[in-house]
């Protein structure tokens, strides 16, 4: 009956309602089908089970939700303090005392601990958020007595191993590394700063403050903030009162103390809205924060109403900024805003990653709709799409006993009241239009905004100077000024003997694996040079080559060709330098696994090396220890110049499988990951080893 | 010393507190339309929530020889518009609700659920009757999801290293002849899917999405009244189809024993993989191979990993698992090469770990481990209204009766020792394996 085929809703609609008549009318009266969606329903009062209360003789609170439906209990311990109590100079202390508790304990190792816990198909972490550091675990309630001895036993026992601190700190200092490549990284951090300014959510760590952590003061740290009195225990599930109490004495009933009572250095006062231009040379993006201080109280409803103002402003894939910035404009991937809440004062930001030609358009309509969400009236349309989203989701994130634990502690621990939980959805959906924008205008400040801008400060400054006042910082935090913005034209003098006819193998090391293997070859007939460069990388499928053909003293490029195949795709690249220009086609394959083609037609400056030779050529850099020297190389995949930073940073002796070797260290920042090369100090120098910092992976000379 | 007697001696306690079934019997309703949509209620007022779940009985396992891919492409299908439901428009309404959804399709069953606020289940009810009785079967929809489903096959079969061992690899085992459901994969030949004519599509939807071959579960935060009265209304007058044809599965156990080498030109190191073919899920020895999966090779303790990955250092992955299905399943086991290891080697390991299940056993304390694995996993996975109603499909489709929801895991807690050693020797023989060797193209010759 349903076999015809149909081609337009309507028909099948038709057919169907015939056939729905001819099998069912007989015995039953039906209602018809409705053709529009049923509207919602009235949303009763969250079903929030009863928070029982109690105050343990060391000052503990400890909260209950029962919930006997299934035998899982959550238990969480909420301490306040957390990196906003970093000493200065120890920015990133708190985080490693969270990293580092697991981690074993008079009697217990980090694998036992971590072999018990999965032996009982549970979970254990520990962690510092700004305001507050949580130890978690989920457990079948019966393994509760496991679970109170374990967390009992990281928080109160544990060691805080060396060895445990120099491995986090080689993956710390490793993700520093990687966060300076990273755009948006970069706005984040000088975001903090520029709004907190010395206040310690300004503060961030660094190379040198996570070289200056020691056991000691992790130790210390620890065994100063980490107290009972003020502190929550909260279980969530499958427990009851009594039996949680006889569990919170037994294990925690020993711990004593209270967390120090701080006051921090206040942030500063609200100023003129001015930009802080972070100079990534030849970005093809900027990233762009606008934002300011911005506390939103509970109590006279402000909270909610600034819920629903920021979800159309910026609330995802149907607010105004995305809808405008991405889908009208086609200016960006995404551009959102939101007001993360903090113990000691949160804020408000507007956030987008755009190409650098539209930066300053991106950040006048970033700023025009901030102030559109302050003075015009929410239309009831978006105002029923916020609002439904909001309280609509709100109970799928109430769902399970970690959930709830969560959101119990959370509205303890910020003062809002457990009331909060149970009455959110109703107070979201009270809030009209006009609170809505009245609560903007107090919470939005486009006047005295904080603006970070993250991109090719050359290409930016005057068209960002033209909206506000502009300083210019580089992505160490050091102040430029405009004249640095210009690369300099460093005419780089190679070292001829160094750069000799040569074939060298490498394996590819991935993990500590041998994955794949790489052959480089230099042929050089007087001035000219030619690079061919084979790789390819089991398992993942990768296969690489690429030929470079250039003219030395002066240094001129001429071709670049590459080609790639990754898990069955292949992108190419080919360029022509010729007459001051790059022209040609670049392929990139992106995350996604898409392949990004992009036209090249460039002007370079004389001196500019392909991105690709830099390895082949370091050989003949001037190096030498403590060097340091810019050359300015075209990195084809973002279409501009940008100058690489080589440091010689030390000499060593390094063993790969060619054997050992005593090299120049060489540190090289500016590229897309900042990296090492060790190339032999002794002539004919050679590269004998590359990794690129915070990867897997590395690139060893085999013969 | 020291730690491993205090190990063992909590090991031993927490094994005596352990009381080992889920607390409490589920609580559901069950009845069937006179359209013969078959209805399921569990209500559960702990959390603001319903999740609404359609499960049609239609999967790869239904599609006849020619006409593969069908069931899968249809999931895709399924979102391309209804009478009254624009083309994305069911995500759309669903995400402005607060909700969440999304669809699934494997060898036995097509699942469509969404997970919206109590006060929505209107609307997911309403989008879900929608779309079984008006489903927009038309040329320039069924055009459109056919290149999508090719997309997904070059992206996550053909552009991946091992996939297709691990896709197409896991047919083989199968005589198109006696069990062509299972001698095909989910996703379907590209040809058929070229070949086939809109009326195609519109048959399979007309025999397989008929309200006689779904069923409708409602799980967590609503009143039976109301929902019963809204499934009425919604779904009451979709008119029933014919009553399709099971399929059947022949297969006979200890018949195999062979080796195929599959070249991969994505794949620069050697993998094994050895699988044995096991009974339909609803058979008892399901649950002792199982546990015998996760002990041989379910995560960082297990039996492949330690003796092949950390000791031995032969294999840069190695695993284990068992995927049970209406009809017969599969036990895998597997490894990938370390630099420089031989696929015979591999396989040779990988025999010898089987063997020694087979000849030693496995000690009480591994099989105490995948239990309390299993439990728990049961457990967490129930604590949502979506997780009890996925639970609730399973047991209606895959057992005997449904009741098993709250004595299945009994089954579990009651495997011996012995019973582990038996299975192992029952089916994890030379004769009932099938061979897969990877080999990467460039030295596909060596072996």
């Amino acid at each position: 009956m349903r076999s015809r085929v149909t081609s337009t809703h309507r028909v099948a609609k038709f057919t169907l309602l015939l056939a729905a008549g001819a099998l069912v009318a007989p015995t039953t009266a039906q209602a018809q089908f409705p053709t529009e969606p049923p509207t919602a329903g009235a949303l009763r009062p969250l079903p929030f089970p009863e928070v029982q209360q109690v105050k343990l003789r060391n000052g503990l609170t400890l909260l209950v939700v029962e919930n006997h439906r299934l035998p899982i209990l959550s238990i969480r311990i909420s301490m306040r303090a957390g990196s906003r109590d970093d000493p200065a100079g120890m920015e990133g202390l708190a985080s490693m005392v969270g990293e580092l508790m697991t981690k074993g304990t008079p009697r217990r190792t980090a694998d036992q601990i971590a072999a018990e816990i999965e032996g009982v198909g549970g979970s254990l972490s520990a962690g510092a958020g700004a305001d507050f550091f949580s130890v978690f675990t989920t457990v079948l309630s019966e393994n509760a007595e496991l679970a109170f001895d374990l967390m009992s036993d990281v928080l109160l026992n544990a060691t805080y191993p060396e060895e445990e601190l120099e491995l986090a700190r080689t993956r710390t200092l490793s993700a520093l590394q990687v966060e300076k490549s990273d755009p948006g990284s970069l706005a984040g951090r000088y975001f903090q700063k520029a709004l907190y300014g010395d206040h310690p959510y300004g503060r961030q760590p660094t190379e040198e403050s996570t070289t200056a952590l020691t056991r000691d003061a992790v130790r210390s740290w620890a065994s100063a903030h980490l107290k009972p009195e003020g502190s929550l225990l909260v279980l969530a599930g499958d427990i009851t009162m009594a039996e949680a109490r006889r569990l919170a004495e037994r294990y925690l009933g020993g711990w004593r103390g209270a967390t120090p009572n701080v006051r921090y250095a206040s942030p500063p006062p609200p100023r003129p809205t001015a930009i802080t231009l972070v100079h990534r040379p030849g970005s093809a993006q900027s990233n762009i924060r606008v934002g300011n201080l911005a506390t939103r109280p509970i109590g006279d409803g402000t909270y909610y109403a600034v819920e629903v103002a920021n979800k159309v402003l910026g609330g995802g894939a149907d607010a105004r900024l995305f809808m405008i910035l991405r889908e009208d404009k086609g200016w960006t991937y995404g551009a959102y805003s939101g007001v993360p809440t903090r113990k000691d004062g949160g804020y408000f930001q507007a956030t987008a990653e755009v190409r650098t030609p539209v930066t300053d358009s991106a950040l006048v309509e970033l700023l025009r709709q901030i102030r559109r969400v302050r003075t015009e009236v929410i239309p009831d349309s978006e105002m029923t799409a916020a609002k439904g989203y909001l309280v609509g989701s709100y109970p799928l994130d109430i769902q399970t006993p970690q959930q709830i634990a969560s959101q119990v502690a959370s509205a303890i621990l910020l003062d809002r009241g457990i009331d909060f939980v149970r009455t959110y959805g109703q107070k979201v959906d009270a809030v009209t239009a006009t609170q809505a924008m009245a609560a903007a205008r107090r919470v939005l400040r486009p006047d005295s905004a904080v603006v970070v801008v993250v991109g090719d400060g050359q290409a930016l400054y005057d068209k960002l100077r033209a909206i506000a006042p502009v300083s210019i910082i580089d992505v160490e935090g050091k102040a430029l000024a405009v004249a640095d913005l210009t690369p300099k034209a460093t005419a780089l003098a190679l070292d001829l003997d160094q750069l000799v006819s040569r074939r060298d193998s490498f394996a590819m090391i991935v993990q500590g694996n041998e994955m794949g293997s790489a052959v480089q070859e230099v042929v050089r007939e007087g001035r000219d040079v030619t690079i061919t460069q084979t790789m390819s990388l089991a398992v993942m499928g990768v296969r690489q080559e690429m030929q470079a053909t250039l003219a030395v003293s002066p240094i001129v490029m001429r071709t670049l060709d590459q080609s790639m195949e990754f898990g069955g795709r292949r992108a190419e690249t080919h360029l022509v330098y010729a007459d001051g220009r790059v022209t040609g086609s670049a392929q990139t394959p992106q995350p996604t696994g898409e392949v990004q083609t992009t036209e090249v037609d460039s002007e370079v400056l004389a001196g500019v090396l392909d991105d690709n030779t830099v390895q082949a050529l370091l050989p003949a850099f001037p190096l030498a220890e403590g060097a340091e020297f810019t050359v300015n190389v075209f990195r084809a995949g973002e279409g501009s110049v940008a100058p690489l930073t080589f440091t010689v940073v030390g000499v060593e002796d390094v063993t790969v499988p060619a054997g050992t070797f005593t090299v120049f260290r060489v540190e090289v920042t500016g590229g897309q990951l900042p990296a090492t090369f060790y190339v032999t100090r002794d002539a004919p120098r050679r590269v004998v080893k590359f990794a690129p910092t915070g990867q897997p992976v590395s690139m060893e000379l085999a013969k | 010393m020291m730690r491993r007697i205090g190990y063992a001696a909590l090991a031993a306690a927490a094994l005596a507190v352990a009381p080992p079934t889920l607390a409490g019997q589920t609580a559901y309703e069950m009845y069937t339309l006179p359209n013969g949509l078959r209805v399921i209620l569990a209500e559960d007022h702990s959390a603001a929530v319903v999740a609404v779940s359609v499960w049609y009985n239609v999967g790869s396992a239904n599609e006849r020889m020619g006409r593969s891919g069908f069931a899968h492409l249809f999931e895709h299908m399924m979102f391309q518009g209804s009478a009254n439901v624009g083309k994305g428009e069911h995500m759309q309404l669903i995400e402005r609700a607060g909700g969440d959804m999304n669809g699934t399709t494997n060898e036995d069953r097509t699942s469509y659920f969404e997970i919206v606020p109590s006060n929505r289940m209107n609307l997911a009810l309403w989008l879900e009757a929608d779309r079984m009785r008006s489903l927009a079967v038309t040329d320039a929809n069924f055009e459109n999801q056919r290149e999508t489903v090719k997309e997904e096959r070059r992206l996550r079969v053909d552009n991946q290293p091992y996939a297709k061992a691990f896709t197409d690899g896991l047919t083989q085992p199968f005589d198109s002849a006696t069990c062509f459901g299972y001698s095909h994969t989910v996703i379907g030949s590209m040809e058929d899917l070229d070949a086939a004519k809109t009326e195609d599509v519109q048959r399979f939807f007309d025999l397989y999405y008929a309200p006689n071959n779904a069923t409708l579960v409602v799980a967590g935060d609503f009143q039976p009244a109301g929902a019963k009265r809204l499934i009425e209304e919604y779904f009451g007058d979709i008119p029933r189809g014919n009553d399709p044809e099971g399929v059947s599965c022949a297969l006979t156990y200890g018949t195999f024993g062979k080796t195929v080498v599959v070249e991969d030109q994505l794949a620069n190191l050697p993998a094994v993989i050895v699988m044995y073919p096991i009974p339909p899920h609803r058979a008892a020895d399901t649950r002792p191979l199982s546990l015998l999966g996760t002990i041989l090779g379910g995560g960082e303790s297990s039996r492949l990993n330690i003796s092949m990955v950390r000791e031995a250092k032969t294999a840069l992955q190695a695993g284990a698992g068992s995927q049970s299905r209406r009809d017969h399943g599969l036990l895998l086991t597997f490894a990938i090469a370390n630099q420089g290891a031989h696929p015979d080697t591999l396989e040779a390991q990988l025999r010898a770990e089987v063997a020694k299940l087979a000849d030693g056993g496995v000690t009480e304390e591994e099989l105490r481990k995948a239990k309390n694995n299993f439990r728990s996993g049961q457990v967490f996975s129930r604590q949502t209204a979506f997780g009890m109603a996925e639970a609730l499909q399973h047991f209606a489709h895959f057992h005997d009766s449904i009741d098993e929801i709250d004595t299945d895991l009994d089954g579990y807690m009651a495997v011996t020792m012995d019973d582990i050693k038996r299975v192992a020797r029952t089916y994890l023989t030379r004769e009932n394996s099938h061979t897969i060797v990877v080999v990467p193209q460039s030295t596909g010759g060596d072996r």
